[in-house]
């Protein structure tokens, strides 16, 4: 680089020779210092607690000194605080986890840092995941079965008790398979039958006659499911805890196990990435602490797009009837600021609306019009995943009106004149060329509401969104797609199991995790937001005369 | 050659279907796009129209004439308004139905021939007490039947229940005046005598005994002759309907305060309620805590119960006072759902509300009446004449307890020692009386707002300036887009972080934050002093615009000092001297409180105010950003050219150019944080306190919203007040955003000039 052209073109490109004022030169590096910390921080922080919410962690045999005496305890500490007691004196506290529910009662100790005297890691501690009471961490004595006892220091031992998990696995999914879709398909036809049967539509003989055809259906689905459990019926697996008591496992329940002391670096990895799959793909299990977010997960995707798909063309005719049609002058500038400042206006605000006017007016009107058989319960007269999406898209057209705006003044007067000389008529010009020109910004702005309602929470909580629903707003039940249900939301997930769940502190894992996947969702469609917006100032500098 | 074909003038003409096209087009564009601007416009309407009726006063309509022939003394209905009866006295209670005139006698039971002097009525228990000329006490009560059909009501019939008589031992004479009051367990009968020897007063205790089968017995537990403790011979005597207390008001205008409890009746208190007047009627309102006094001349005001002070016994003072009533006989009837009543005097009428102090309606009525009785339901209304005529209305008055007063005025609350701003809409028992102050919830918005705006602001501006003076373009190509990525982070992730990782660490370590505070801008400022005094030649070799790097590593080490340190201060200047046990605690959430007599909670506004700087910092940062970057090159440029130097340039040129950019980021700024919901109610106690305390939290209007719509019941007094709040914030947030909108307008153009 040549020494006449300065690498920096800013005014003040050299330190300057004056001393004075420069101290609150610094002192204004300080802000955006601490703003640049501020925002890497957060993120690092969600990331490193969210990712370790997954590591599969070391098993430690503590020996601590309690007022009682001495106890051992099994587990791996969580997080290390600091408490003051009465006299002001500080103490580093830990807290470990030890899982066992069932058998100890609490999955959480706390104790004094100074207390823990002496820590192992024994090779033999297994954690155990089940399907119920969460994990355990124990110490492995026998496999139980019928024809036998197996002990855990026989060779085939491991080998064993992951056949009969891979076992216990099949079965669970048969058996989801009958529960759920085949049980659940005869009984929605029964209530069908008995819909049709109180409006006298539906002969009452041959209801009966189908009644009795689905009863016989529906006793030999629970022969099926009954027999699938049955194998399974005596084959536990005896365990004994860090504390020495003797507790039997059911194989059923049991989901993986994993040597987390035997372990090497890649079984580890492969255990977490697992453990991830598990997390994404799974329902939740145990009051939302344990098992998946998968339901969350598909209620955020798709409220998202259906807002998406309302705030679009919404957002973009309203833009190019501001910016091409509507005549420049004080009302249009009026309604420039207003919506402007629609975008400030608090998301509650949007909520509070959508319950007033989607939930108890326009949904009560659809009852009543369309539902008034299931009155008085309601069907869209009730938060549903519907309104939430319209709701987000009112909160979202702001954004998108914004940025077609914008997208539209930028498409430079030359191109349209042009296309006008050549004979193209004003809709033509839009369509041809100042719409294709503008595109990438017009999807800049959808894309930025799309981060915007996939981030928002507070609206939901007036307008659809519950900690648990069994049901998806799509699946394989006629008419597949329910406007009116409610559904689960990782941002309320997040709200709902770090303040509302009786069992706070087994959820901080799951609520990291959850934390990290709603912020990468953002932050990557923020990013790529950003990313098209810088590409589309680089292609109209250069096309700009 | 050929000469060429003649041009065909049609090739230059546009085809129908493009045309046609074109204007459809146009048209749809026009009609989309105006109906998304009214739908946006909507909002507003729809929200408006949701709060309108809180500020409609009752409506009441005449619905229609009744004739008994008797002149009521005590008059009664059924919980619908449908079955009035009416009683004077005698031995028959008439019953006419409001539908179709029909009228039904219902003897009553036999009182041994005894002649009723006196008689009231009790309308939250229906219940006639009568005291006889011989000095005989006791009751009768009316029993409603409503028949249903389709899940309608279709009819009311009603029977009356003879009850137990007691002869009153003290005094002697007829029973003049009497009043009962039923707690469930007891009963209480107040009854003065006016007899030869003059007059006595007695408050009779009842016990209920319930058997395991059927109906409880009534036993007489004492009676308690009351006069020698009056100031002077009674005039009126009113038991409260739950049976609890007694009130009697004497000749020279003063009220006796009786309990009575399973200790016997005692006297608490004598008060006056007027200078001159002489209480005429007092009347117990819903919920049995405090009393309507209606004056001789007119006067009405209403007298609590509650603690002077907050300490020692719950006794009478005044609360409120009323508009004057006109002269006449007093009417009186309380509704039985909440604080509201129907007085009036004369042939003037109205229904007020006792939270707010309002006057609900007003209105004439064409008989000269002498009794009123309200239905349970607070839906209908009942006068009569002396000549046994009554005529019926309807009242539709769905949010009797709002008022402008009740939501942005101090009301005294019953049992409240003094008026307040106080919010508390639901509450655990049926007679709560809801406190619908949004004061406190703004007070609230705006607490967090400060917090917020007191950490955001500096840092924000700061980074601006740093950013538009002195970032060199290839840093802030990054930079920017890392401040905005932090306006991305959900509010939900912000709240659970400050909620249940940032307050449980900083709940130990204030003095460490406290230092903090203090020791990062002194070591920015330190920094800069130093470099400064640093020879040229070691300077000249830095790039301008790394400041901010080089500044980190020192920022980093007065924070981490400050942490270690805050201990070590804690122990010095925090220190608790517990006085029962002469013990020292260094402990600042103990010391707090006893040192300002203010709160420590964990989750408070210190932690609030800096998460809310994720959300707040980069909303200020950007636009005042811009508004810095767009200070046309040739004003800094000629300020440099005059020598001055960077920071100069920075002070005197670029911040007073952009200040109005920079006041509308602030105004932003702003309505971002009050509006900002999550944070709020994760971070924050949401207690609606009114104190700045910054070591406690706060309920804001968002958050309230949020955490109590959802059970709010549609259409309710409390689900509309909600949607109140949220107009108040919609508006906040409004005003403050046109005002910068139109601020940067301005400043483009400005700046378009030079």
């Amino acid at each position: 680089m040549s020494a006449e052209e300065p690498k920096n073109q800013t005014p003040f490109s050299t330190t300057g020779r004056s001393r004075k004022g420069e101290p609150w030169v610094w002192l204004t590096a300080m802000g955006l210092s601490i703003g640049v910390v501020m925002a890497l921080g957060l993120l690092l922080l969600i990331v490193v607690k969210g990712t370790a919410s997954f590591w599969p962690r070391r098993i430690e045999l503590m020996e601590v000194k309690t007022p009682q005496g001495k106890e051992m305890i099994a587990g791996f500490i969580t997080r290390e605080t600091e408490r003051k007691d009465s006299s002001g004196a500080l103490h580093q506290e830990v807290q470990i986890f030890r899982g066992n529910k069932d058998i100890s009662g609490d999955t959480f100790r706390f104790y004094d840092r100074k207390d823990i005297l002496k820590a192992s890691r024994p090779k033999d501690y297994l954690r155990i995941e089940r399907t119920e009471y969460g994990p355990a961490i124990v110490k492995p004595v026998a496999l139980e079965t019928s024809s036998g006892k197996v002990p855990a220091k026989a060779a085939d031992f491991h080998k064993k008790l992951d056949e009969w998990i891979d076992q216990a696995a099949d079965a669970r999914a048969q058996l989801l398979v009958i529960e759920r879709k085949k049980i659940g398909a005869i009984s929605r036809e029964i209530d069908a039958l008995d819909t049709a049967l109180k409006n006298q539509k539906v002969d009452p003989k041959v209801a009966e006659k189908r009644r009795a055809e689905l009863q016989a259906e529906f006793d030999q689905r629970q022969k099926e499911a009954a027999e699938i459990r049955a194998k399974f019926t005596g084959t536990n697996l005896l365990v004994q805890t860090a504390d020495g008591h003797d507790a039997s496992i059911p194989v059923a329940n049991v989901m993986g196990v994993f040597q987390s002391n035997q372990a090497g670096l890649f079984q580890r990895m492969g255990e977490m990435w697992h453990r991830i799959w598990e997390f994404l793909s799974d329902e939740p299990r145990e009051a939302n602490t344990e098992g998946g977010v998968f339901p969350a997960i598909f209620g955020t995707v798709v409220m998202t797009l259906v807002m998406s798909l309302f705030v679009t063309p919404f957002g973009v005719i309203a833009a190019i009837y501001l910016r091409e049609y509507a005549k420049q002058g004080m009302v249009v500038r009026i309604v420039r600021i207003c919506v402007n400042n629609l975008a400030g206006v608090p998301s509650i605000v949007f909520g509070v609306f959508g319950l007033a006017f989607f939930v108890y007016f326009v949904g009560a009107k659809i009852d009543h019009a369309f539902f008034a058989d299931q009155l008085p319960t309601p069907t869209y007269g009730t938060p549903g995943i519907l309104w939430a999406s319209l709701t987000l898209a009112l909160l979202t057209l702001p954004v998108v009106i914004v940025a077609t705006e914008e997208a539209l003044s930028a498409v430079p007067r030359g191109v349209r004149e042009a296309a006008l000389a050549c004979g193209a008529s004003k809709w033509q010009t839009i369509q041809r060329v100042v719409l294709p020109a503008s595109l990438p910004g017009i999807l800049t702005g959808v894309i930025l509401a799309m981060a915007r309602g996939a981030g928002e929470v507070a609206p939901l909580m007036l307008v659809g969104v519950v900690k648990f629903s069994p049901t998806l707003p799509i699946d394989g039940v006629a008419p597949f797609i329910h406007p009116d249900r409610k559904f689960m939301h990782l941002g309320f997930h997040i709200f709902d199991l770090g303040f509302q769940s009786p069992d706070a502190e087994a959820a901080i894992p799951v609520v990291y995790a959850t934390a990290l996947l709603l912020i990468v969702v953002v932050v990557t469609l923020n990013l790529t937001a950003i990313l098209i917006r810088n590409r589309l100032k680089k292609r109209f500098a250069t096309s700009s005369f | 050659m050929d000469p060429l074909p003649p041009p065909d003038p049609k090739r230059f003409e546009v085809s129908r279907g493009t045309l046609l096209f074109d204007r459809f087009m146009g048209i749809a564009i026009r009609l989309g796009g105006i109906s998304v601007i009214l739908a946006v416009f909507g909002i507003f309407y729809f929200i408006g129209k949701e709060v309108v009726p809180l500020f409609q006063s009752a409506e009441v309509k005449p619905v229609g004439m009744m004739h008994s022939d008797v002149p009521p003394a005590v008059m009664g209905v059924d919980e619908w308004g449908k079955l009035p009866f009416f009683y004077n006295g005698g031995d028959k209670l008439v019953f006419i139905q409001a539908k179709d005139q029909s009228r039904k006698e219902v003897d009553l039971p036999d009182l041994n021939g005894g002649q009723i002097t006196a008689f009231s009525y009790d309308p939250v228990h229906q219940r006639v007490a009568l005291g006889l000329a011989d000095g005989q006490v006791g009751s009768f009560a009316v029993h409603y039947q409503q028949t249903y059909e389709d899940g309608k009501l279709s009819g009311v019939d009603a029977s009356v229940e003879e009850e137990p008589f007691f002869q009153l031992e003290h005094g002697d004479g007829p029973v003049t005046e009497i009043s009962y009051g039923d707690s469930g367990t007891g009963r209480i009968i107040a009854a003065k005598r006016e007899g030869s020897t003059g007059s006595s007063v007695s408050i009779v205790q009842l016990g209920m005994k319930r058997s395991l089968l059927g109906k409880g017995k009534l036993s007489l537990i004492g009676e308690t002759e009351v006069s020698t403790e009056l100031p002077a011979p009674a005039s009126l005597v009113r038991s409260s309907q739950n049976g609890a207390m007694v009130l009697i008001a004497c000749e020279n205008g003063e009220v006796a305060y009786f309990l009575a409890d399973s200790e016997g009746v005692s006297k608490r208190q004598t008060f006056k309620p007027f200078d001159t007047a002489v209480p005429r009627q007092i009347n117990f309102l819903f919920g049995g805590v405090s009393i309507i006094v209606t004056g001789s001349d007119g006067e009405q005001s209403q007298w609590s119960l509650f603690r002077k002070n907050g300490e020692g016994e719950r006794l009478f003072g005044e609360t409120k006072t009323f508009p004057n009533l006109p002269q006449g006989k007093v009417l009186f009837a309380g509704s039985q759902r909440n604080r509201s009543f129907l007085t009036g005097a004369g042939k003037h009428l109205s229904i007020r509300h006792s939270t707010s102090g309002a006057v609900r309606w007003e209105g004439e009525t064409d008989l000269d009446p002498v009794a009123a009785v309200l239905d349970a339901k607070g839906e209908n209304f009942i006068v009569a004449a002396a000549d046994g005529s009554a005529e019926r209305y309807s009242i539709h008055d769905p949010h009797p307890d709002s008022s402008w007063r009740a939501f942005f005025g101090k009301v005294w609350y019953e049992g409240g020692s003094e008026p307040v701003y106080q919010w508390q809409s639901t509450g655990g028992t049926d007679d709560f009386e809801p406190k619908l102050s949004l004061i406190p919830l703004i007070f609230g918005s705006l607490k967090g707002t400060f917090y917020a705006l007191l950490f955001s602001i500096p840092v924000a501006l700061l980074a601006a300036l740093f950013s538009a003076a002195f970032l060199p373009p290839d840093i802030k190509k990054v930079v920017k887009p890392t401040m905005e990525i932090m306006s991305s982070l959900p509010s939900v992730v912000l709240g659970f972080l400050a909620g249940l990782w940032l307050a449980p660490i900083l709940e130990n370590r204030v003095p460490s934050v406290l230092l903090m505070l203090i020791s990062i801008p002194l070591t920015a400022l330190l920094t800069g002093f130093v470099w400064c005094r640093l020879p040229i030649q070691i300077r000249n070799r830095f790039e301008g615009g790394r400041e901010w790097l080089v500044v980190l590593p020192f920022l980093a080490l007065a924070a981490w000092l400050s942490w270690s340190l805050g201990p070590v201060i804690e122990k010095i200047f925090f220190v608790y001297k517990d006085p029962a046990t002469g013990k020292e605690i260094a402990d600042f959430r103990v010391w707090w409180p006893h040192a300002t007599g203010a709160r420590f909670e964990q989750r408070n506004s210190l932690v609030l105010g800096f998460m809310m700087g994720f959300a707040v910092i980069p909303v200020i940062f950007t636009i005042a950003e811009d508004a810095l970057s767009n200070v046309p090159k040739s004003l800094t440029a000629a300020a440099s050219a005059l020598g001055a130097n960077r920071w100069q340039v920075v002070w005197t040129v670029m911040l007073p150019v952009a200040s109005s950019g920079i006041f509308s980021a602030l105004m932003i700024g702003f309505g971002r944080a009050v509006g900002e919901t999550m944070i709020m109610v994760m971070a924050t106690g949401n207690t609606p306190v009114t104190q700045w305390n910054i070591f406690n939290g706060m309920r804001t209007l968002s958050a309230n919203i949020a955490v109590e719509l959802p059970e709010a019941s549609e259409g309710s007094t409390h689900y509309r007040t909600l949607f109140l709040g949220a107009v108040v914030l919609f508006a906040m947030t409004f005003v403050m955003n046109t005002i910068a909108e139109v601020l940067r307008q301005r400043l483009r153009e400005r700046n378009k000039l030079v």
